[in-house]
């Protein structure tokens, strides 16, 4: 019998089509952080309800026996007639509308993460300043008040603000 | 050394005299930016004196003199000097200078120690409470560290989430062809099919009604001396078989 061309058509549209890639959910779940584990939960229940639903269906359609059928039915002529317009039958490819979008919302949260990043080095820059100055200080019983001043600018006394002792309001002894 | 100046007054604490006071300013000596050298260590205690007030630095600057008895012999003799030439005389406000040193000197000698250990203990306070806000700060600068790389790791594995998604839209994509194709296969089996039953529908009601038709005719046909024939027939060949049967009985 005569191959349909829906079998064709899957053989060449097999290279169109996007391979699946394997995707190690182990891993993605690590990376998730504790805020996002809803999101990733929907996620991932979203993609296995998918899958499974892919692969309860067969890859290709049951034949159709055209013999048993040519000498069996009566009427003349409409095993033929179904037969070829069976094979000259093309099934249109779904469209693929959200690939697109997907690849726009890739491109914006790369951006994103980047900025993210840099703003997080700055941050532990930051940190590593501070820690630098804490580790490099000298022990508390070596600091007279003045070297404590320095080291930390808020415990300076402002002998304007309160030019009288204590040199702070009351209520902060 | 912040406490002894700071908390408590100077003659309330037994060893620390205007010395110890100058000797803390000395370190300071040295915070101009114009020297790099080290900043000497703050003294823990005030300079040494001997009975109280005089301070060591006397005797071991007359000792290579006078030997061990010169700074008294010192002493005595200024002393010795200044009353009898009466550049100090002696009047009531000595007799009440006498008591009122008595008794400041038996005040600190009782009570010093204890009030210098109450000062220390303030101090160790605030320097504990300075320490440990030290070192909570230390502890958390590096856990936020390690928080930000974390978050930076938590970040590159963005793309995982992509292909998720891709791969989602693939597989819907996938399901829906199939579906396409086998509503396609089984809408034209069904039509086939269909078309199969009816015939087999069909010949078999035809052989049912020639079947019952066939046996009406040929219940009709039988007419009633053709029955009684048959029926007659039926006799004799009962009455043959009982004979045969009587003649096997009796054998």
């Amino acid at each position: 019998m005569g191959t349909c061309p829906l079998y064709d058509a899957d053989r060449k549209m097999a290279g169109k089509r996007a391979a699946l890639k394997a995707i190690d959910w182990l891993a993605f779940a690590e990376r998730v952080p504790p805020n996002q584990r809803a999101m990733f939960n929907n996620l991932k229940t979203r993609s296995d309800a998918i899958g499974a639903k892919l692969s309860s269906l067969p890859e290709k359609p049951v034949t159709i026996d055209w013999s048993f059928y040519k000498t069996n039915v009566a009427r003349a002529g409409m095993v033929a007639e179904f037969e070829s317009k069976f094979s000259a039958l093309t099934i249109p490819e779904p469209k693929d509308t959200a690939t697109a979008a997907i690849n726009t919302q890739e491109a914006e949260a790369n951006k994103a993460a980047v900025a993210y990043v840099e703003a997080s080095k700055a941050r532990i820059a930051q940190y590593g300043k501070e820690l630098e100055k804490f580790q490099n200080m000298i022990p508390f019983d070596q600091m007279t008040i003045d070297d404590l001043n320095d080291t930390f600018p808020e415990t300076k006394l402002d002998k304007e603000k309160h030019p009288y002792w204590p040199h702070k309001p009351i209520a902060e002894l | 050394m912040l406490s002894r100046i700071v908390f408590v007054s100077a003659n309330a604490v037994k060893s620390c005299g205007p010395l110890g006071a100058g000797l803390a300013q000395l370190s300071h000596l040295h915070t101009s930016p114009s020297s790099q050298a080290p900043v000497p260590a703050l003294p823990e205690k005030g300079g040494k004196t001997r009975h109280g007030i005089i301070p060591e630095e006397l005797f071991q600057l007359l000792y290579p003199k006078t030997g061990v008895t010169g700074p008294y012999m010192l002493g005595a003799g200024l002393l010795t000097y200044i009353l009898s030439k009466e550049i100090y005389i002696i009047n009531h406000e000595t007799f009440a200078a006498a008591c009122m040193g008595t008794v400041i000197i038996y005040g600190v000698k009782k009570f010093g120690p204890d009030v210098a250990a109450f000062a220390d203990k303030l101090n160790e306070e605030k320097v504990q409470k300075a320490q440990e806000v030290k070192d909570l700060a230390m502890s958390s600068l590096a856990q936020a560290i390690q928080d930000e790389k974390k978050e930076q790791w938590r970040a590159e594995g963005r793309q995982m989430l992509f292909d998720a998604k891709r791969n989602n839209v693939a597989m819907l994509l996938e399901t829906n062809r199939r579906e396409r194709v086998h509503m396609v296969t089984n809408e034209v089996k069904k039509r086939l099919d269909y078309q199969i039953a009816l015939q087999t529908l069909h010949r078999r009601m035809e052989q049912e009604h020639m079947v019952n038709w066939v046996e009406k005719n040929v219940v009709t046909s039988i007419t009633p001396q053709q029955e009684m024939a048959s029926i007659a027939k039926c006799i004799t060949d009962l009455k043959v078989l009982a004979k045969v049967q009587q003649a096997k009985a009796t054998a």
